[in-house]
């Protein structure tokens, strides 16, 4: 533990020393720049998974309508608001109908996010059904609420801690593994009694360290914070602990620091991309589930803007811990084989 | 016996590396190996400080299983042709890291900076010193945790004449102190000035083993430098 706690010590010197940490605190500066000037993304033109309650009287001729045009819509009729609620925070479906109370003959569309390029394309469907079926206005959907009632700056945040735990993980961690094996200061450190486990645990709580505190800027600097702050910090400290312990892998097949860097972008962006864009993007979201960042940008989403909690996110905490457990465990195996070293 | 290596194996692509190789070192030997670029001898060197993994057999130091590799560091030392110090901090720094890493007093730091006349540039970045200086830096961290058998791999490769010297008076004083000692050179001034007993290596295998002068009497240095 001792050890460990003095390498720990070392390498956040050597952040400090090698600029790395400059990195991570211009990051989120940068994000709250570039937020200003986000604002563009691709509609997809892919059917739209509609949630209807089998307990509500809809118009006959839209409920009709809409489920004859399957080229459009896909209709999942469900039992209950309850249901419906569940898989939309999910994402299982894009918006739920209902007919709205307050006037007749026109329909209640509840989304996720109503700012957001995907409500567009579920209204700009139902315009054109509508087109198609009567001709003329006014508008079958006459209301639209949504479930994140939120700040661009709270929307985008998942986005930005996602992206800077894969920054540390993916580009900071294999770069400086990869020094150190370059310069051989590995195996000068592996001259004194301490273990290989000792090294990793350092280095893994470097980059976990490093990704924290970045994360806790971002907060710091937007004044978000979570409804359910432990659930939260479940996920950000498993999060982290994967994605460093994946970055410190990832430093064990590279020679030096520039394949390092080169294998940390070629990792970092595939992960980052429908991750961050899943939700702009049908196709990505049928993508993003299957990448290791999609389990901890979900749940962070869900935590900060649909005021979600841990208990219907085992599945994901579970599966970041075990990925970190069997990076890890890869790593030192190839420690121990001195690989490219 | 203090060092024995049985059948020591590693082999890379293109026969490259060292083959089955077996001898014993007694304490306070002090053992040049030698041999052309490529025969094997940093290999071997870095075999026994536990840098590159072999593919077959053993080596013990003080009946110490070499892959017991944390109590085997505390017998033997290493120190590679290029020092591997954290370049970004203080020559003091980097003693004190391996101090408290091989549970070695603080106090023993002060020791080395003075026996090593380190003490003017202890607070200096490693990255500003010459490449003499960081030797010295290198040979002291390795002595800090007291092994009983040394490895250098060219200790002397790149060093002016004033450096090689002072290297020189550093090997002698710890093989004076009991220090059993294994290096590499391809210099005959240092192998005849230092060695009291010599290694060659050709291709990955020991085609020599025995005293200096045995060696200078022989074909295989006359070959090796003609």
């Amino acid at each position: 533990m001792k050890n460990t706690l003095v390498l720990t010590l070392n390498d956040l010197a050597i952040a400090v020393k090698n600029k790395t940490l400059v990195l991570v605190l211009f990051i989120p500066i940068f994000v709250f720049i570039a937020l200003n000037l986000v604002d563009k993304a691709d509609v997809e033109a892919n059917i739209i998974k509609i949630g209807m309650l089998q307990d509500q009287t809809y118009p006959a001729e839209m409920a009709q309508s809409i489920e004859a045009a399957d080229q459009v819509f896909a209709v999942t009729w469900l039992a209950n608001q309850e249901q419906a609620l569940r898989l939309l925070k999910d994402h299982k479906i894009d918006g739920i109908v209902t007919s709205n109370e307050d006037q007749p003959n026109s329909l209640a569309l509840l989304v996720l996010k109503k700012e957001s390029l995907h409500t567009i394309a579920i209204v700009q469907s139902f315009s054109a059904l509508q087109k198609a079926v009567e001709g003329h206005p006014p508008s079958w959907v006459s209301q639209i609420s949504s479930l994140q009632h939120s700040s661009m700056q709270r929307e985008t945040l998942p986005t930005w801690i996602l992206m800077v735990i894969l920054l540390v993980g993916f580009i900071i961690l294999p770069a400086q593994i990869a020094e150190e094996k370059e310069k051989k200061l590995l195996l000068g450190l592996l001259q004194t009694p301490i273990h290989e486990a000792q090294w990793l645990a350092a280095k893994l709580i470097t980059g976990m360290a490093l990704a924290v505190t970045a994360t806790l800027l971002l907060h710091l600097l937007s004044n978000v914070w979570p409804q359910h702050i432990f659930s939260y910090l479940a996920f950000i400290l498993v999060g982290s602990f994967c994605f460093s312990a994946y970055g410190v892998f990832l430093g064990f097949l590279c020679r030096n620091q520039a394949s390092a860097r080169t294998l940390g972008v070629i990792v970092y962006l595939p992960h980052l991309l429908p991750s961050a864009m899943a939700d702009v993007s049908q196709k990505l979201t049928a993508v993003a589930p299957l990448l290791p960042s999609f389990q901890l940008f979900e749940p962070l989403q869900s935590i900060l803007l649909e005021d979600g909690s841990m208990a219907s996110r085992s599945f994901a905490l579970i599966y970041l811990l075990l990925l970190g457990v069997v990076m890890f465990y890869l790593a030192y195996r190839l420690m121990k084989r001195r690989w490219l070293m | 016996m203090q060092l024995q290596v049985n059948n020591l194996t590693k082999i890379y692509g293109q026969n490259r590396g060292l083959t089955p190789t077996s001898f014993a070192v007694e304490k306070g030997e002090l053992i040049a190996i030698v041999g052309h670029n490529g025969a094997g001898k940093s290999t071997l060197l870095k075999m026994l400080a536990n840098w590159i993994v072999p593919d077959s057999g053993d080596v013990s130091i003080d009946g110490i299983d070499l892959k017991n590799r944390a109590a085997a560091v505390r017998k033997i030392g290493f120190i590679p042709e290029d020092p591997n110090l954290f370049d970004f901090f203080s020559v003091e720094y980097n003693l004190k890291l391996f101090a408290k890493l091989a549970q070695t007093p603080l106090l023993r730091v002060e020791d080395i900076l003075t026996e090593l006349n380190l003490l003017s540039f202890r607070k200096a970045k490693v990255q500003t010193l010459s490449k003499g200086l960081k030797q010295r830096v290198s040979i002291g961290r390795t002595l800090l945790a007291s092994p009983s058998v040394l490895l250098l791999d060219e200790p002397t490769s790149g060093l002016d004449f004033e450096t090689t010297r002072e290297i020189y008076r550093l090997l002698n004083t710890m093989h004076a102190a009991g220090k059993t000692i294994l290096f590499t050179s391809h210099r005959p001034e240092e192998i005849k000035n230092l060695a009291t007993r010599i290694m060659v290596l050709h291709k990955g295998q020991v085609i020599f083993d025995g005293l200096p002068e045995e060696y200078f009497q022989s074909d295989i240095h006359a070959e090796l430098y003609a």
